[in-house]
């Protein structure tokens, strides 16, 4: 009894600190658990950003109404209607918003809400994708690589989908497979990477001076330290633009399909990716945070994260998924489940 | 602050429920001799009435530049417990980086009183600014990075929240001890003292393996949760 209390103590650790003397049933977080708690932090990111003061202004309306423009008529005439809404009531539509988000984060932090609030960052990121970003670009050819597209909020959604816990877990040689399976998982990823290596090859991003013009105008506002980075990665994108953006169509297309090569192969995508995604947030100016005009952290950090979902897991963390070992084992060693 | 006044009005009402509830529990844990972490709580009374004020200006109850005094205290007294507990010298309570979280929080409520300082002292020299609103922080990426860790601390302690038994709970499990003795200091849980001079006359509800039932362990981490999230929002309002 003294050794079971002993034991409770030791476990309870900090615990005991707060007052509480029994955890219960408390596992600590496997790898889809602690990504499933970045995402939560990215989320809480995102709800403060939209309680700045701005964004209770008609500031805010005109940035989501500025995406309505060049996208078909059905897409921008919704995206026009929502935006005078948020004009004529900014201070509640706004609030709204923000505690919306603010509860998904929280809910997908607190372990007993985290497929409500999973499934409900599902809806809105599509609902935000449409109304707030215009799909991202996508549509009216004004996305590309370095501005967000095809829209950071989507990349939320994408999240969701494979990070969800679901009942059963398939045998993955990563975390964003267990849900979905790896083939589905592999096949989102190769869509997302190679339309962003696709965007990087348009007018947008290729014309001279465009990737230059995109990434200098990022400097404004920013910290010394961020500007000066901006500055130089304009000036070179100036002076190198189409090659740029070749090269980093290239650079996006080899990441696109890294996840369908072998272990090793597949590892040194996956850091590839995490580092174009840093190069991208970079770009991006950290989605404008530190200049007190940004809406959402961007794509970049998403993109991020997202490689870590494809991380390849060693056979001892695959077999952590719930799957027998032997299971585990032999389909990852087989060509079309590893 | 930069923002909306209503929603500084409903952050400040925020903290001062949960200065007023660490405070409530500070008092029950002296007069009920339940075990709480006093170091947490006392620090929660202090920051909660400290963002209240800064919020709101009307609620602000402390001289300029006391604050700073206080909590540049306050975070080495936490470092200090924190390095404590990295050496392997746990002291009671301490889970590792327990107090790296608290030490974190009283260093933004420093780096946000000074950066607010700052910028008052430029509005005084003729800037034309007034206040945090008009101002940015002098290190923005240092005010982004204590966000940054703030949330992380908030989701890791939400994550932990349904893990805790509610006070019903141990409560229910508890069964009177026959004698019992200086319970309630420190944080820790307390056992018997069979000779205790101190021991209450009538028995009260013991959790399992004799401890006293501590104060709510979910409404604490619910408290270190809204400190954070209103930290992070006013560090976000700093940028």
């Amino acid at each position: 009894m003294a050794s079971q209390a002993a034991d409770v103590r030791t476990r309870a650790g900090w615990l005991c600190g707060v007052g509480a003397v029994h955890e219960e049933g408390w596992t600590a977080p496997d790898v889809r658990r602690r990504l499933q708690l970045v995402l939560a932090g990215i989320w809480l990111l995102d709800a403060l950003l939209q309680f700045q003061a701005f964004m209770f202004s008609k500031d805010f309306s005109q940035l989501l109404g500025a995406t309505a423009g060049g996208n078909p008529a059905f897409i921008a005439d919704p995206i026009n209607w929502s935006a005078k809404i948020i004009a004529d009531h900014p201070a509640g539509t706004n609030a709204i918003f923000a505690f919306i988000q603010l509860a998904i984060g929280l809910g997908i932090a607190w372990r007993p809400t985290v497929k409500l609030a999973l499934g409900a960052s599902i809806l809105w990121a599509l609902g935000v994708w449409w109304f707030g970003e215009g799909l991202g670009g996508v549509l009216n050819g004004a996305g590309g690589p370095v501005n967000g597209a095809p829209g950071a909020v989507i990349i939320y959604a994408l999240l969701a989908v494979l990070l969800w816990p679901g009942v059963a877990d398939r045998a993955a040689p990563f975390v964003a497979g267990r849900f979905t399976g790896a083939n589905v998982a592999r096949a989102l990823w190769l869509v997302l990477w190679g339309s962003l290596a696709y965007m990087a090859l348009l007018p947008a991003t290729r014309a001279p001076k465009a990737l230059g013009g995109m990434v200098s105008g990022m400097a404004s506002g920013q910290p010394g330290w961020l500007a000066s980075l901006d500055n130089h990665l304009g000036a070179f994108g100036n002076s190198h633009g189409p090659a740029v953006a070749v090269v980093l169509a290239v650079v996006l297309a080899l990441v696109a399909v890294s996840v369908y090569l072998p272990h090793p192969a597949a590892r040194t995508g996956i850091v590839l990716a995490i580092v174009t995604a840093a190069f991208i947030w970079a770009a991006e100016g950290l989605g404008g945070i530190l200049t007190r005009g940004g809406t959402d952290p961007n794509s970049g950090v998403l993109l991020a994260l997202l490689a870590l979902t494809f991380w390849p897991l060693g056979r001892a963390a695959l077999s952590s998924t719930g799957q027998p070992d032997a299971v585990a084992a032999a389909r990852l060693e087989s060509p079309e489940g590893a | 602050m930069g923002g909306p006044s209503w929603l500084g009005w409903i952050f400040a009402g925020l903290m001062i429920v949960v200065a007023a509830y660490c405070l409530t529990r500070l008092a029950a844990s002296w007069r009920q001799h339940r075990p709480t972490d006093h170091r947490v709580d006392g620090i929660h009374v202090l920051m909660g009435v400290a963002m209240a004020g800064m919020l709101v200006p009307r609620l602000r109850v402390f001289w300029v530049g006391g604050w700073e005094v206080v909590f540049a205290i306050s975070t080495a007294w936490f470092a200090w417990l924190a390095i404590r507990e990295f050496r392997g010298q746990r002291t009671v309570g301490g889970r590792p980086g327990h107090h790296l979280q608290h030490m974190l929080a009283c260093g933004a409520m420093l780096y946000m009183f000074l950066a607010a300082a700052t910028v008052a002292k430029a509005a005084v020299g003729g800037s034309g600014m007034s206040g945090m609103a008009a101002g940015a922080a002098h290190f923005p990426t240092l005010a982004l990075v204590l966000a940054f860790a703030l949330f992380g601390y908030v989701v890791w302690n939400a994550d932990r929240l349904s893990s805790l038994a509610p006070v019903a709970a141990l409560a229910a499990r508890a069964v009177p001890a026959p004698v019992l003795a200086g319970a309630g200091t420190g944080g820790g849980a307390s056992f018997a003292a069979a000779d205790g001079e101190d021991a209450p006359s009538t028995p009260e509800p013991q959790g399992p393996a004799g401890q006293r039932v501590p104060l709510s362990p979910r409404l604490a981490v619910c408290c270190e949760i809204a400190m954070g999230v209103t930290m992070g929002y006013m560090l976000i309002l700093m940028l």
